[in-house]
């Protein structure tokens, strides 16, 4: 059989079933009364095992069996085995590591010995677990007369025992059973070699016996010696199928351009001014949008596929760093895309790492501050209509603000002369590439990615990060993510001869651009909005557009990120569309201010302004 | 008519491979449950010819399952699906009803003789 189709998805649902595995140990850690925790571990490596050894991984299959021997035995006995559970989670660990190696064809490198024998010196010191009780048929062995039956299960066949009950079961309902030999304890054992007889009492002839007893399958010998409908077939199947991302991309562009052409035949309708067209139109408008808004409902998928991770990294940065930490996690069935979910999981790593290895206190510190000694990590997310927030907060230190302030101004990242960091700018000079705080490069910290990539890469997501960090009490990174990658509702406004997108997610609202509402507010150019001062950016100077401008009342869009503002300032609003995000490979020196491509429906293109970049 | 099937597995993976295997062989696979408890009520509800059922689920395992399909049904045909090293719970779920069963790596053919004996 080929088993490479079947590739992605053990991947795939290996990693889920392990994640659980993971979970299920780390509540039983916390509560090991609780038999639940337990059983889901044990069910998830159960499958795993399952899953493995379907795919013929058998370094996979051996480990995982192990395991969920040791998992079985310390069912038996919760409370006894705790320690295991490091061992365990190593377990889980070297499996999740091991999964896609093997799944790309490099079974043989995997090498667990060093993990079975530490599994093997657990299970000696654990009770193995009660011998489920065999509830055999029952089988009396009294010595009887009528004919004596031997068996011979086939040496090949799995479950020899279990083969052979069936042929006795089968034997009982022929007629009537006794003396056999052995017993049905010694057939469940893994050492049966398949062979057992029995007298038999019946009318059936010894051909129809042997015929009968052969049907039950895997039966290599029977010898006999004297003396001795049609179902419901159109039921609703609710069936959950894994699609490969690459594919439901595809299907999402196609969609994506199926929307922008509607968008061009409805301005052609409208200018021929034809009602049956129109009519015709108006229902492709609306069969558009519905299948848009099916393919954007199957993009999404709930975060715990990325949060149910997070406590087992947690545990284990705080162990190799010596700090106690409790973790938090919230809002797990918030949906976002797929492909986002695909990429935020690095980010909340490093955003962990760096909450463990620089926020929370050693416990004597924490204990000197007289705060709890175990250190409180917090990741939540939540969503509205279009944003999905995650928030990751610790109530360690807060950022050294002054050893940041030297380092910065030592490699020049802010201006000389500065005295302090506001929380905006703290996060501008993490987020420069080859900044980093630490005294010496650790092991946790120091690896994988930096601020600057969790930067970009939230930004090629079409998200942003914010930070605010309050000394002595802690920090708060919050990620904003757009939900759906595909298509977003944007407003067109134009600078120059030129038409540009701004995503509505990061519009709070139009006004006027009344040049009597300006102000200076800390020597910047600010716009009276109400009663709060809102920095302008002139859109027609940030992209350098040269060439006159109309005369007369100019727009302005209030973008608002996070808790920042800013009052775009454009030559005119051109309405809003739907429009379909290209990914944007910004050529070198491109203006950091967009974040995408799009193709407009008079199929005019146009540059995707980044709210985030502006404010 | 072809024979219908109920497939009972908590991994989809293992399900697809399963569903994929009789669907190849000209079953019709009309339902999947991913539970214990979704097995009894599927197999209430379609009264498939076969039903193969794995023995590690949540919210009721297999064995409870084919306990209380066979309640009402005593002649239901269920294949299970068990693991390495589950001789004492396939043992059981004999006892409780099963009528074969299949030990994973699944060989396609080993499935189907299976499948053709219990429905033989």
């Amino acid at each position: 059989m080929d088993l490479s189709r079947y590739t992605t998805l053990f991947q795939s649902e290996s990693r889920e079933q392990l994640g659980l595995c993971g979970q299920g140990l780390l509540e039983w850690e916390r509560e090991p009364g609780r038999a639940e925790p337990l059983l889901t571990a044990f069910r998830a490596m159960h499958t795993f095992k399952g899953m493995a050894a379907a795919m013929g991984f058998t370094a996979l299959t051996e480990l995982a069996h192990q395991s969920e021997t040791l998992l079985e035995r310390l069912r038996a006995d919760p409370l006894g085995g705790r320690e295991r559970t490091d061992l365990l989670l190593r377990v889980v660990d070297a499996l999740e590591r091991g999964a896609p190696v093997a799944a790309q064809g490099g079974e043989s490198r995997l090498d667990f010995s060093p993990l079975l024998a530490e599994l093997a010196q657990a299970m000696a010191g654990t009770p193995a677990a009660a011998e489920s009780a065999p509830v055999a048929a029952a089988v009396a062995p009294t010595a009887g007369g009528g004919r004596r039956v031997r068996i011979a299960i086939r040496s090949g066949a799995a479950m020899r025992g279990a083969r052979a009950i069936l042929v006795l079961q089968r034997a009982e309902q022929l007629g009537r059973v006794s003396g056999l030999e052995p017993g049905v304890e010694a057939m469940e054992l893994d050492g049966f070699d398949g062979k057992f007889s029995f007298w038999f009492e019946a009318a059936l002839d010894d051909a129809g016996l042997a015929e009968a007893l052969r049907k039950v399958g895997e039966v290599a010998q029977v010898e006999v010696t004297s003396g001795a409908a049609e179902a419901v077939t159109t039921a609703e199947r609710g069936r959950q199928i894994r699609i490969d991302l690459a594919g439901l991309d595809a299907v999402t562009n196609l969609v994506g351009e199926l929307v922008v052409a509607k968008g061009r035949l409805g301005a052609l309708a409208a200018d021929l001014g034809s009602a049956d067209l129109q009519t015709a139109v108006s229902r492709i408008d609306r069969i558009s949008s519905d299948l848009h808004a099916e393919v954007i409902e199957m993009r999404l998928a709930p975060v715990w596929q990325v949060f149910d991770r997070i406590p087992r990294v947690v545990r284990e940065l705080a162990r190799q760093l010596g700090r106690r930490v409790r973790v938090e996690v919230e809002g797990e069935d918030t949906r976002l895309d797929r492909a986002s979910l695909e990429e935020i999981g690095e980010p909340l790593i490093h955003l962990l790492r760096n909450a463990v290895d620089h926020g929370i206190e050693l416990p004597a510190e924490r204990a000197r501050l007289g705060k709890p000694a175990e250190g409180l990590i917090r990741v939540t997310a939540s969503s509205d209509r279009t944003t999905v927030v995650i928030q990751v907060s610790d109530d360690g230190s807060g950022v050294n603000r002054e050893r940041v302030l030297a380092k910065a101004l030592r490699m020049g990242f802010v201006s000389a002369g500065t005295t302090e960091l506001d929380d905006d700018q703290l996060l501008r000079v993490l987020g420069r590439p080859g900044f980093s705080t630490a005294k010496a490069v650790t092991d946790v910290s120091g690896r994988g990615m930096g601020m600057d990539v969790v930067l970009s890469r939230l930004r090629a997501l079409g998200g942003s990060v914010e930070l605010r960090s309050t000394p002595g009490a802690g920090s708060v990174f919050t990620l904003r993510l757009p939900m759906t990658l595909a298509v977003v509702q944007a407003l067109l406004a134009r600078v120059g001869a030129e038409q540009y997108a701004i995503p509505l997610a990061g519009i709070a609202e139009t006004v006027d651009f009344l040049p009597d509402r300006l102000a200076l507010v800390d020597g910047r150019e600010a716009f009276l909005l109400r009663d709060e001062a809102v920095r302008t950016v002139h859109l027609r100077e940030r992209l350098g557009v040269v060439g006159p401008r109309q005369p007369g009342r100019r727009p302005a869009v209030i973008v608002e990120v996070g808790e920042r503002r800013a009052a775009v300032v454009v030559d005119a609003l051109l309405g809003q569309q739907e429009i379909v995000v290209e990914s944007f490979d910004a050529p070198r020196g491109t203006l950091p201010v967009f974040s995408g491509a799009t193709i407009l429906g008079d199929g005019v293109p146009a540059l995707i302004v980044d709210p985030a970049a502006l404010v | 008519m072809s024979h219908t099937v109920l497939v009972c597995d908590d991994a989809i993976f293992m399900r697809t491979m399963i569903s994929d295997i009789l669907a190849q062989a000209g079953f019709d696979v009309v339902g999947e449950a991913e539970t214990g408890r979704e097995a009894v009520e599927k197999y209430r509800q379609l009264k498939p010819d076969l039903v193969t059922m794995d023995i590690v689920m949540p919210d009721m395992g297999g064995i409870e399952a084919v306990r209380e399909i066979c309640k009402d049904h005593p002649d239901a045909r269920i294949l299970m699906c068990s693991a390495m090293g589950q001789q004492a719970l396939v043992v059981e779920a004999i006892q409780a009803g099963a009528k074969d069963f299949v030990v994973k790596p699944f060989q396609p053919s080993r499935v189907l003789e299976a499948v053709q004996r219990v429905l033989g």
